[in-house]
């Protein structure tokens, strides 16, 4: 099961017109790759995928998923979308909620364990080695985690026993008690998983917030898998940026050249490959396919189908696809939005990464210093 | 008008396609492993995208593939045809190859290989047909095609570019299928032959303005590639609209380092540029490295051009490693091409020791003295150290000794006893050579004819190992036919760690098939079947090469390769062609003999030594008079049936064509042929004696060549009749299929007649053709004698194709 339907309203305004699973992400992904790949790549075959918010884009990109080899005759991928029932409305309120709306779906496949996973995170992981380490324990409910490289407090907390199970659990704590952070990846014993979602339904909707808090009460026993891979939660612009920025300086990170290991697979795009046309520096940038470079680039991730004319320059930027920057702009720190047009000889200089689009571009005025 | 965003208007059901994916051999080492249409092109793509994403962007949905030889990457490539919206439940994407296997395909799609797959055609349902070559760049709409192929009423439409015939027909399914049916009772073989010969015709051209290339050679796919990166060009081609689909890789934004230099460069998905690129097309996932310089070239995937090295016009395959320092120049016609995932080195002192029984200018009976002659000074000239180790003979002691000096001893044992052998020494044009003396095996009065031909060579071929370990040390051993055919397997016997081994065959024919005797003699473990000298240099060297792109292709079957197609079939992943190259000596402008010496620019000058030549021979004397030449051993193999044949008809119908032959061989032949000329004194004269004339007369004075082997591994006389200015009229097979080009009348291309078939009917028609091009179309004439004088055979491309294998072998 993997949970694309939240808006990322932190995100705002790159969610404005997708949802948050079908940004785009260093050049030529897109953030659901990684999870779907990660289950390609964990022989998982059998996906729901359960959507709400603006899902057209994410569900047009996904198909049938042929990019990821999930085109299967059994199993494969499906898309769980709301509906309307003969109980009434099921309006999707939470995570959980979302999932128990789609019991049927659980039922119909009768595994004996399902792996719930969000569509919004940077990472590659082997699901296996969580599923194992579920089943040596086991736990009713295993939960990933990771060790965050900024503070604690953003994430759910887990304080752990010496056998790795969970004492206690805390979304976003003040004062954390624990060390280890929640990855929002759960895995469920499928029976588990229903008796919890029956019982604790309708007053809590969430995995974090009301499900793993309830499950700890009623004594199940929660095991964590510690993950120790590279692991972003991409939920805010600087995180998003940073995330991008990390493939930059730091390729070993998610190792996007490494091919037979955990390979990140991508639906491809028409275009030729990238044309650089004049002898200007281009120091440290991911360039993609498309793209028409004749100014240059420092530090930064070039989407497809970008041109760069003649003078501009683009230092720590991320530029998304279809954008066009005209002769003689300078950009700083800027996240450009998709199909964005720069005039020439635009200067944008920000301290710290902001987002531009067309419309801001429009409030700015043109020229704008 | 169907633009692909719109993709679901309604399916084309008027048109199929027919794409024609045959394999030629022009590419020699780039279609080694796939056909043409699988060739990687602008970093990303594959030639066959080109053909299938305009057919998916005109909607047609039935297309067939009819693929030769070896077609495994094409089908990996294109797999169930989704990508171009193929995969469909009725018509869709088929497969055709060729189901008769026992002879070498054609390099064009014939009715007969149609009519293999007649079914395809019979149960398709769509009104027209479309066939095309899978090898073309371009980007087309064929709905545009078709709608001025219907209003134009013709039976048939072509698609040109700036007059070049791109071989892309429509015609209507009911028609092909007239062809198809009848393949083995009508003149035509091809759509081409139909456009060509078919008359009436009511032919329409379509004209294309968009860029198009047809990619038939190296060269042609180094500059069509550079083309791309033009921008007026790149963005046509790759247009928006109307996309060039391939199929879906995995592979991140490509990576640039601050040390790199980059200008006018596509550079492809997963690449790590750290070094300097310029003017280049960089393929998927390649790397290069810091300091690496890449100018004017062409890298398929997974290259690694690593620190310092220099590429300059190359076109590099998919996974080559270019070592630190090493230095690769090619030219914009003859690109430097390397083997797929070759690892390549040069050290500026690449020592080859060629072993061979005869070198010009020291020791010659036949021909291939003068490719050991001839390669070894060309080579020498690219920078290789190359040294020759030939056997002592009288005839070079009688006249050499006082050139060459004592250089040492050494002793083996060979066939029980104790033999000493001395080795000589001399340089000439910065070519060293060995000459090993031996009384008992090389002090004869001719080079073979003995019993124990078999033992004198296994003792050369042992002498040439032992020779190694008294010189500097060599990095590869060119071995040349059966009389070098062991020293691959006792390299390997004598040396903890023996250089490479390239055998190269110039005669499939001689072959050293020996008793047991000979592996005992060398101390090899016995076998009581004995030893075939050529099949196990086949089987033990490193590489292998043959004299001919084409050659090669032909030796995989039995008619040619004989009883060593198995071997040569095991080896055929390290099997090469290279065309020989034709000595600079061949020239009209400084040849002594002839009347009137003559360069390209007064190609006129010719005329007289046509005149002289008649006169010679006393034949009438007329410039008009169209006289045909050869020069050829007379045997069965060179064609002679055919040539008796034809022109026995042939000098019937048209009085004033003059045949002039020169030549002697076989008997029976040559009994047939004083027949010919008994029957038209006038018009045929033979000269058969041992002490001929010059050939160069002829040469110089015919103005056509006569070439129709049926068998002709590489073949030079038709190369010096070009250099020459005579117009060969060859059958396509061996050297002859890749040194003379079909002429063309409609798009002018073209070098000489040739012809497929090995019947008279074919030569015949040919000769009519090349016949009325002289008499009726004089200035196509004129062009076709100024273009085959340019003809490019030189030792030094040559050279540069052995220089590329050698750096394959030391990999």
């Amino acid at each position: 099961m993997v949970l694309v339907g939240g808006r990322g309203t932190r995100l705002d305004p790159i969610t404005r017109r997708q949802a948050k699973p079908a940004v785009v992400f260093g050049g030529k992904y897109r953030l659901i790759d990684f999870v779907l790949s990660n289950l390609t790549n964990s022989q998982i075959d059998t996906v729901g995928i359960l959507t709400q918010y603006e899902p057209h884009t994410l569900m047009h990109y996904i198909e049938h998923g042929a990019s990821w080899d999930l085109d299967l005759i059994d199993g494969g991928i499906q898309f769980l979308t709301p509906y309307t029932a003969y109980e009434g409305d099921q309006w999707q309120k939470g995570t959980a909620h979302a999932i128990r709306q789609h019991m049927h779906f659980i039922n119909q496949h009768d595994p004996e364990n399902v792996i719930i996973l969000s569509g919004d995170h940077v990472y590659k992981m082997d699901y296996n080695a969580m599923i194992e380490d579920h089943k040596a324990s086991g736990a009713a409910i295993t939960i990933a985690t990771f060790t965050p490289h900024d503070a604690l407090s953003r994430y759910g907390v887990l304080e752990l026993d010496s056998d790795g199970f969970i004492q206690s659990f805390e979304e976003k704590p003040k004062h954390p008690k624990g060390t280890h952070a929640s990855m929002g990846i759960y895995v469920f014993k499928s029976d588990a998983l229903k008796t919890i979602l029956n019982d604790n339904m309708p007053e809590g909707f969430d995995f974090g917030k009301d499900i793993i808090p309830k499950a700890l009460k009623d004594a199940y026993p929660v095991h964590a898998y510690q993950f120790e891979g590279y692991f972003r939660d991409v939920g805010t612009i600087e995180s998003l940026y940073e995330a991008n920025m990390d493939l930059i300086d730091h390729p070993e990170y998610l190792r996007l050249n490494d091919y037979k290991h955990l390979p990140l697979f991508t639906k491809s795009s028409n275009y030729p490959p990238h044309h650089v046309m004049l002898n200007e520096p281009i120091n440290n940038a991911l360039i993609s396919d498309g793209c028409l470079i004749e100014g240059t680039i420092e530090r930064s991730v070039i989407s497809p189908n970008v041109a760069v004319r003649e003078k501009a320059v683009v230092k720590n930027c991320v530029i998304e696809p279809g954008v066009t920057i005209n002769e003689n702009c300078y950009l700083e720190n800027v996240y450009v939005l998709a199909d964005t047009v720069i005039m020439p000889g635009t200067q944008i200089i920000y301290d710290s990464v902001q987002v531009l689009d067309n419309d801001t571009l429009w409030a700015l005025g043109d020229g704008h210093e | 008008m169907t633009p692909c965003g719109h993709w679901v208007m309604a399916m084309n059901n008027r048109l199929l396609a027919v794409i024609d994916a045959s394999a030629h051999s022009a590419f020699d080492k780039l279609t080694l492993h796939r056909l043409p249409g699988a060739l990687p092109y602008a970093g990303r793509y594959r030639l066959i995208d080109f053909a299938l994403s305009t057919l998916r962007n005109a909607s047609i949905i039935n297309v067939a593939i009819f693929p030769s030889g070896n077609y495994r990457s094409l089908q990996d490539h294109v797999g169930s045809g989704k990508r171009w919206n193929l995969d469909r439940r009725r018509d869709g994407l088929f497969i055709l190859p060729p189901k008769n296997l026992s002879m070498p395909a054609e390099d064009t799609l014939s009715f007969m290989r149609m009519h293999e797959h007649i079914e395809y055609f019979r149960r398709s349902t769509q009104e027209y047909a479309l066939v095309m070559p899978a090898d073309i760049v371009w980007n087309i709409d064929f709905n545009a095609v078709l709608t001025d192929h219907i209003e134009s009423g013709a039976q048939i439409t072509e698609i040109k570019h700036q007059n070049t015939r791109m071989q892309t027909y429509i015609i209507s399914k009911k028609e092909l299928l007239e062809y198809i049916n009848s393949y083995d009772v009508i003149p035509y073989q091809t759509l081409n032959d139909v456009v060509l010969k078919k008359k009436p015709l009511n032919y329409n051209v379509y004209d294309h303005q968009g860029y198009s290339k047809r990619i038939r050679d190296a060269s042609t796919y180094h500059r069509s590639n550079l083309d791309m990166l033009k921008f007026e060009i790149g963005t046509q081609i790759f247009s928006t609209e109307w996309p060039i689909l391939t199929k879906e890789k995995t592979a991140p934004p490509a990576r640039y380092m601050p040390s790199s230099d980059v200008m006018n460069a596509m550079i492809g998905s997963g690449s790590l540029i750290q070094g300097t690129v310029h003017n280049s097309i960089i393929g998927r996932d390649c790397v290069i490295k810091e300091g690496a310089e890449v100018y004017n070239s062409v890298l398929m995937s997974n290259a690694v051009i690593e620190k310092s090295a220099h590429l300059n016009y190359t076109v590099i395959d998919k996974g080559v490693v270019v070592k630190r320092g090493t230095v690769l120049e090619g030219t914009t016609t003859q690109p430097f091409v390397t083997q797929k995932e070759q690892i390549i080195t040069t050290r500026s002192n690449l020592s080859v020791l060629f072993a061979a029984s005869e070198a010009y200018p020291y020791v010659k009976t036949g021909g291939l003295a003068d490719v050991v002659g001839g390669l070894s000074r060309a080579l020498s000239k690219k920078g290789v150290n190359v040294k020759v180790a030939l056997p002592l003979y009288p005839q070079i002691k009688r006249q050499y000794q006082n050139t060459y000096a004592f250089h040492d001893s050494m002793t083996f044992s060979f066939d029980g006893e104790l033999r000493k052998v001395n080795v000589y020494w001399l340089e000439r044009k910065k070519v060293g050579f060995y000459f090993l003396e031996n009384f008992k095996y090389f002090e004869r009065d001719h080079l073979y004819g003995y019993d124990d031909d078999c033992k004198r060579f296994a003792f050369y071929n042992r002498a040439v190992v032992q020779l190694l370990h008294i010189i500097d040390p060599v990095d590869i051993v060119h071995a040349h036919d059966w009389h070098a055919g062991l020293i691959p397997r006792l390299l390997k016997h004598h040396h903890a760690t023996p250089p490479g081994s390239l055998l190269t065959i110039h005669n499939i024919d001689y072959q050293g098939a020996c008793g047991g005797e000979v592996l005992d003699a060398l101390g090899l473990p016995s076998n009581p079947e004995g030893i075939n000298f050529l099949e196990d240099g086949i089987l033990q060297s490193t590489k292998l090469s043959t004299v001919s792109p084409t050659y090669r292709n032909e030796l995989r079957y039995e008619y040619f390769g004989k009883n060593l197609t198995p071997a040569l079939q095991r080896r055929e992943r390290d099997f090469h062609g290279v065309l020989n190259g034709l000595p600079s000596v061949f020239s009209p402008a400084t040849d002594k003999v002839i009347l009137s010496p003559y360069d390209a620019p007064n190609a006129f000058a010719k005329t007289e030594n046509k005149l002289a030549l008649q006169k010679q021979m006393t034949l009438p004397m007329g410039i008009h008079n169209f006289v045909i030449g050869m020069v050829s051993r007379i045997a069965e193999q060179k064609g002679f049936d055919l040539v008796i044949g034809a022109l026995s008809h042939f000098l019937g119908v048209y009085t004033d064509v003059q045949f002039v032959l020169l030549g002697t061989g076989d008997e029976a032949l040559m009994e047939r042929l004083k027949q010919l000329e008994k029957a038209y004194p006038a018009q045929v004269k033979l000269n058969l004696g041992y002490d001929a004339t010059e050939p160069n007369h002829i040469y110089a004075g015919a103005d056509l060549f006569l070439m129709p082997s049926r068998v002709e591994p590489c073949g030079l006389s038709q190369m010096i009749a070009m250099k020459y200015g005579t117009i060969p009229l060859v059958r396509r097979t061996g050297g002859l299929a890749d040194s003379v080009t079909d002429f063309d009348p409609l798009s002018k291309e073209g070098t000489g007649f040739t012809f497929y078939n090995y019947d008279t009917d074919a030569l015949l028609e040919r000769l009519g053709d090349a016949y009325h091009t002289f008499k009726e179309h004089k200035d196509d004439w004129r062009m076709l004698v100024s273009r085959v004088m340019k003809a490019d055979f030189s030792l030094s491309t040559q050279a540069q194709k052995i220089l590329e294998l050698y750096l394959s072998i030391k990999s």
